[in-house]
């Protein structure tokens, strides 16, 4: 393990917002490559920042501000990588469902998902099912998270996945809930693939699915 | 025993007759069922063309003019119909924190900004649409922050009203205009970026809170003033799964002000309760030990548990809530499932006192009768001893 990747994982663990810059460039100036910077520190650091969230040792604010060191952190690499470089996880369609306008759960799980190396396209709040097919269906993108703050909201989740069926995209997109009215037994009601609790559940889902994608 | 008695009895741990009730407000959609339907629906003043074109063009007069007289009738119609409803201890609250900058849109003087939209049965709602404050120079900036001496006044003169129209009937928990300083600040610089500001910008943090504390101070004694027995105020702490921060940091950057808050309600002889959503199952240590008599949701959705929590914190602090919105309290619930729910959580609550059964939340999904179901529910099963099987 380089010295200075181990500096980028442990500012990343540590939450260090005012010092990633410095240690991303000191990891460039050696001649590391951007992949092995992500991979090897930014990657790993957000790892454990993950099971320190599991084990109750951060918080929901901890992930955030790790999202926060990861911004920092990413247009230094991107400005050095070449055209077409991604760790290549797959696209996300983020939406918080038609009705319903919270966003902050939606927002977190896109940072995070964006960190660990998918690329996520948020729709916004208050999003119609036929939209995000739309999405779905221009981009190709197979995995979409939903999110319900709402309990008067529910059938919107069901619209999606109907919707989903009407565009003949069922069988090729895994659809993930999530938020404070969601349950693994609305999910299963509804229709869905997956309900994540937490940030890091949906991560962990959306991992797996690009694992076996 | 008289309601008044029996809510304050049970709030400092002493013996009542049966297990007191709590109504967490209920929204126009509730009122219109107990009081009767207005003439003119709330929502036309969003739909009618002239109205959205007078409010797009002077909101913030009609504000202060048109729209917080028909905000304040609102209220106590609020009030009333919590009342009629024979809730024990009701939730009484003057809003006057919002200023409407045109037809859809209002904001919080803390910084916050709200849509306005139809609430699905005729009326008018409004949910959080994102931070107003989103740099130093916005915070500098800001255009909305009130005196908080005219709000005490006006504070003073809705409740001295309320106090002797309602007072001698049922507990008013009263909420001057003044939301809980943490959620103010999340609401007010959105909670993406709440993080990064208390890391970078403590000296803006800690001016807010000031401001925030000093609003609550001042409200709060208007309240008591007026002559208000319990002081409620509403302050989300967490998400269905656990708190947003630290308790650690939530204790540093908050506590100092609850505990001076709470301090100054207690130094009048008085009672406070502080409503908190999500699984506050990490916080609840810290929110007694700023001097909480009450605490209330023990949100049903979240992972908080209500019967560990009494037999963890039920000999320090009354707990107020376990009645879920989310589907017993709806129209979709059968009557018979309130009422078990309701002897399910006398049973497991009620001994020992120090509870207030009460509804998680007001949300305009909840029909009148359901309520009036709970209430008769726990009239005939909540007398001391508790004891059901």
């Amino acid at each position: 393990m380089n010295e200075s990747t181990m500096a980028v994982r442990r500012a990343i663990d540590e939450l260090d917002l005012d010092g990633i810059g410095m240690l991303v460039g000191a990891c460039l100036e050696e001649g590391l490559t951007p992949e092995e910077i992500i991979q090897e520190g930014i990657s790993k650091g957000l790892e454990i920042v993950g099971r320190k969230f599991e084990d109750g040792e951060y918080f929901l604010a901890d992930l955030i501000m790790a999202g926060e060191v990861v911004k920092e952190a990413m247009p230094i690499l991107k400005a050095r990588m070449n055209p077409g470089d991604s760790s290549g996880k797959g696209t996300v369609i983020l939406a918080t469902v038609a009705g319903d306008i919270h966003e902050i759960g939606k927002n977190i799980v896109g940072m995070i998902l964006s960190a660990n190396g998918f690329e996520v396209i948020d729709l916004g709040v208050d999003v119609p099912a036929i939209r995000i097919m739309d999405t779905a269906r221009t981009t190709g993108a197979r995995f979409i998270g939903l999110s319900a703050l709402l309990t008067t909201m529910v059938d919107s989740i069901r619209e999606v996945v109907d919707a989903a069926g009407a565009a003949g995209l069922r069988d090729q997109v895994k659809i993930v809930i999530g938020g404070a009215c969601t349950s693994q037994d609305l999910c299963t009601e509804m229709g869905a693939d997956a309900y994540g609790e937490t940030a890091i559940d949906a991560l962990r889902i959306f991992n797996g699915y690009a694992a076996g994608a | 025993m008289h309601p008044i008695e029996r809510v304050l009895n049970t709030l400092q741990g002493k013996p009542t007759d049966r297990v007191p009730t709590f109504c967490a407000m209920v929204e126009d959609r509730t009122f219109n069922e107990v009081l009767g339907k207005p003439l003119l629906p709330q929502e036309r003043l969003m739909t009618n063309p002239a109205a959205r074109y007078l409010f797009d063009r002077w909101g913030p007069v009609l504000t202060k003019t048109a729209f917080r007289i028909e905000l304040d009738r609102a209220l106590e119609k609020r009030i009333r119909a919590q009342v009629e409803l024979g809730f024990d201890s009701v939730w009484a609250i003057l809003d006057e924190t919002f200023t409407v900058v045109d037809h859809a849109t209002m904001v919080r003087f803390s910084g916050s900004i709200f849509n306005l939209q139809p609430d699905g049965y005729g009326n008018m709602t409004y949910m959080y649409r994102g931070p107003g404050i989103k740099t130093r120079e916005d915070f500098e900036n800001w255009p909305y922050w009130p005196d908080a001496d005219d709000l005490a006044h006006s504070t003073y003169r809705f409740f001295r009203k309320m106090m002797s129209k309602y007072g001698h009937r049922a507990c008013l928990f009263g909420q001057g205009p003044a939301y809980g300083i943490h959620e103010s600040l999340l609401w007010a610089v959105g909670f993406e970026k709440m993080p990064v500001w208390i890391r970078r910008e403590k000296d803006l943090v800690k001016r807010y809170v000031d401001r925030c504390e000093e609003i609550c101070l001042k409200t709060n004694m208007a309240l008591l003033d007026a002559g208000v027995p319990v002081v409620i105020q509403t302050d989300d702490f967490a998400f269905k799964s656990g708190p947003l921060m630290n308790p650690r940091l939530i204790d540093e950057i908050f506590g100092p002000s609850y505990r001076r808050i709470i301090k100054a309600v207690h130094d009048r002889g008085a009672y406070y309760v502080l409503h908190s959503c999500g699984d506050n199952t990490l916080l609840f240590d810290t929110f007694i030990s700023w001097g909480v008599d009450g605490l209330h949701a023990y949100e049903n959705t979240s992972n908080v548990d209500i019967f560990r929590e009494k037999k963890l914190h039920g000999d320090q602090v009354t707990i107020i809530g376990g009645v879920g919105v989310d589907y017993l309290l709806t129209d979709r619930s059968k009557d018979e499932e309130v009422v078990s729910e309701v002897k399910r959580l006398l049973t497991g609550l009620g001994p020992g006192g120090r509870f207030i059964i009460a509804p998680v939340h007001s949300l305009s999904t909840i029909p009148a009768h359901k309520l009036r179901v709970m209430v008769d529910a726990v009239a005939r099963f909540g007398a001391y001893p508790v004891a059901l099987s």
